[in-house]
């Protein structure tokens, strides 16, 4: 089933733009290729967003080694809208509220980036229309202010609604399932795997095997300090949901207190 | 015309004579010869007053330029009894301009407001509304001074609320390339109850300089609401006081100014908490491209008999690009310590990365994030009128200045 490379990260290592003394990422490979889900996860603070945001080209953060190639392409360099428009996608942790911009400004504005092409009314209308149908959002909901006044699992609709009108080539999901409940993941689930197509690779960054469950993963790693340190199928993540970090972090020799002042 | 024979018109005797030739009332004749005397006896303000401390008036006396007139054309539907239309005709027509006009706004408190008050021609407009009339939309009273090259206009708005009225006026100012000087005045009587609705909407050309003042007078449980657009001119500086006279009245100033190249806006507010148990709020907001200029003196005062006063006030700036610069000025004075809020907030600063990071993540590169910001941003002042027409207008044409506006 393995297809192209979507996502190679090589040797990648990243410090907080405005504190270059903090280093965050400190040193992952990882590969996604064409049809294939990966789940990464890993206890608080390892780095997991600084990843995925870095990847999306975060200007918060500061590549200092190594290096991100999309498509079999060096984007390191490239600016965040560069990259979106290629076709990668992030749903944040913490979606940003814009108060003022409307969903719909936003969406339509957006897919017309990533078509680079004007989209006409109607046809912009009926897409949204039929992706909040699917996710099974109101569609009042699109005249609201950007994740302005959301509640969590409003946010992480939101997202998602972008992601499907977008059709990314790359899905970042970042903890796309924490303030979902249990019907909520579901739809949003469902809606993912609607979304999926053969070419296309998954990212999703996780705290529970519930999500995992409905989309499931072909991989699995495990963030810790930066680093990955074990990679494994489906099996390790119910593991982790089972036992937690404890008994890898004891394998590797590491208790939470060293982990936390590590350089 | 030389510098000598451009003050003359300015004189008491070439004021009379001009209003006496325009077939002006007697009092309208003295008022203005009034104005004149005034003119000539006051001095151009100066930067250490703190109304005019951000903005350089030198080689803007009035009495440099030749006074001229914009033309004025008025859309929207008038009700039976009310009256939209020339002050000129009002002031002979309609007895309550007698006793209202220049009684707000008078021409001994400033050299702009007495060259206004002895000048003002075909661009002065009466707006008088009957009691318990409701004009069903907008009136939309368009100022064109598009003729005028290298002249002076006097618009003049009188507008009369009497009780339980309601209106809302749009006023649009524009203008062609060439240099135009404009001082404008704009008194608003809200009478018992009424409530009035006011748009500025600045269209002026790229070398207009426009000094305009607003002042409203709220009557018991009257609801004034001036809403202001600056996108035009070279220099703009619009004076909006409200005060609030009568108990239970309401002011809202929201204000927007999006700047490019060397625009210069400059923002003075006050909300006088006269009666008891006012409310203002006043939001004043910039986005500033290029090296243009936002500056923003407010003032909140608060009466001692203002007991129960509700006052917030808002001035937030965007920097668009390096060379832009805003300076925020908020004051309050409070005499009665009986108040139920008065907070004042202010803020400068580039657009939030956040949320730029986030839009870029979306695929829209630097200027179309900013497009989109920028437009929700100004959103807040058209939003409140309940003109959908201007609200999408203003989208739009914010999305047009900042397609070539230098970031
Ligand atoms: N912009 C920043 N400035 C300072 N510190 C940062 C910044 N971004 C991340 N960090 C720090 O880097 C570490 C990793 O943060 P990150 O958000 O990537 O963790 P995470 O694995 O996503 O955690 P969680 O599971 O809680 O979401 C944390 O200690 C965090 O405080
Ligand atoms: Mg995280």
């Amino acid at each position: 089933m393995t297809g192209s490379p979507i996502l190679e990260v090589r040797g990648l290592k990243v410090s907080v733009a405005a504190q270059p003394e903090t280093h965050i990422v400190r040193g992952v490979d990882l590969q996604v290729n064409a049809g294939e889900v990966h789940a990464l996860m890993g206890p608080n603070g390892s780095g997991k967003s600084t990843l995925a945001s870095t990847i999306a080209g975060s200007p918060a953060y500061k590549v200092d080694e190594g290096t991100i190639l999309y498509k079999g392409e060096d984007i390191t360099k490239w600016r965040p809208d560069e990259r979106a428009r290629a076709g990668m996608f992030l749903s944040f942790q913490y979606p940003t509220p814009i108060p003022g911009v409307t969903m719909v400004n936003l969406l339509r504005s957006a897919l017309q980036a990533r078509r680079g092409a004007e989209v006409p009314a109607r046809e912009f209308i009926a897409e949204m229309r039929s992706t909040l149908a699917q996710l099974k959002m109101d569609e009042s909901f699109a005249r609201r202010y950007v994740n302005d006044g959301f509640s969590g699992g409003e946010k992480k609709r939101a997202e998602i609604l972008q992601m499907g009108m977008l059709k990314p080539d790359l899905a970042i999901l970042d903890e796309t399932d924490s303030g979902l409940d249990v019907d909520a993941l579901r739809t949003v689930a469902e809606g993912v795997n609607e979304l999926k197509r053969p070419d296309m690779g998954i990212l999703i960054i996780t705290h529970y095997e519930r999500i995992l469950d409905y989309i499931k993963p072909d991989f699995v790693h495990v963030l810790v300090s930066g680093r990955i340190v074990r990679s494994g199928d489906f099996e390790l993540a119910k593991q982790i949901e089972r036992t937690g970090y404890d008994p890898i972090l004891q394998e590797l020799g590491i208790t939470r207190t060293e982990e936390a002042v590590a350089p | 015309m030389t510098q000598a024979t451009l003050a003359e018109q300015y004189t008491e005797a070439a004021v009379s004579a001009a209003s006496v030739h325009r077939g002006d009332p007697d009092w309208l004749v003295e008022r203005r010869a009034e104005a004149a005397r005034a003119f000539a006896a006051l001095p151009m303000p100066t930067q250490a007053l703190r109304p005019w401390r951000y903005t350089d008036v030198a080689g803007l006396d009035p009495a440099g330029f030749a006074a001229a007139a914009a033309s004025v054309r008025i859309d929207g539907a008038v009700p039976a009894g009310a009256f939209v239309g020339s002050l000129a005709d009002g002031a002979a027509k309609v007895p309550v301009v007698r006793e209202r006009l220049g009684s707000l706004l008078t021409a001994t408190e400033s050299r702009f407001l007495a060259a206004n008050a002895a000048k003002w021609g075909a661009d002065g407009v009466l707006v008088h509304i009957p009691r318990g009339v409701a004009f069903a939309g907008p009136i939309t009273i368009t100022v064109d001074a598009s003729a005028v090259v290298n002249e002076a206009v006097y618009p003049r708005l009188l507008i009369v609320a009497e009780e339980r009225s309601e209106a809302t006026i749009v006023v649009r100012t524009t203008s062609g390339d060439a240099p135009v000087m404009a001082a404008g005045a704009i008194e608003v009587f809200a009478g018992q109850a009424s409530q009035v609705r006011l748009l500025l909407d600045d269209r002026w050309g790229a070398q207009t300089r426009d000094f305009t003042w607003v002042r409203g007078r709220l009557e018991r449980d009257s609801n004034f609401q001036v809403g202001s657009i600056a996108m035009g001119g070279l220099l703009v500086k619009q004076t909006v006081e409200a005060l609030l006279e009568g108990e239970g009245s309401t002011s809202g100033i929201r204000a927007v100014a999006l700047g490019d190249a060397n625009q210069h806006f400059d923002f003075v507010t006050l909300q006088d908490h006269i009666g008891p148990r006012t409310t203002s709020f006043v939001e004043v907001k910039s986005a500033l491209a290029g090296a243009s200029r936002q500056a923003y003196y407010g003032i909140t005062r608060i009466g001692l008999d203002a007991v129960g006063a509700d006052a917030d006030q808002t001035n937030r700036n965007l920097l668009l690009s390096n060379e832009a610069k805003a300076d925020s000025d908020p004051v309050l004075e409070i005499l009665t310590a009986n108040i139920a809020r008065c907070g004042h907030h202010a803020a400068v600063g580039p657009v939030d990365a956040e949320a730029l990071f986030y839009m870029q993540s979306r695929g829209l590169d630097m200027r179309g994030a900013l497009q989109l910001l920028v437009s929700g941003f100004f959103y807040s002042v058209v939003g409140e009128f309940g003109l959908p027409e201007i609200a999408d207008e203003l989208s739009g044409r914010v999305q047009a200045k900042l397609a070539t506006a230098t970031l």
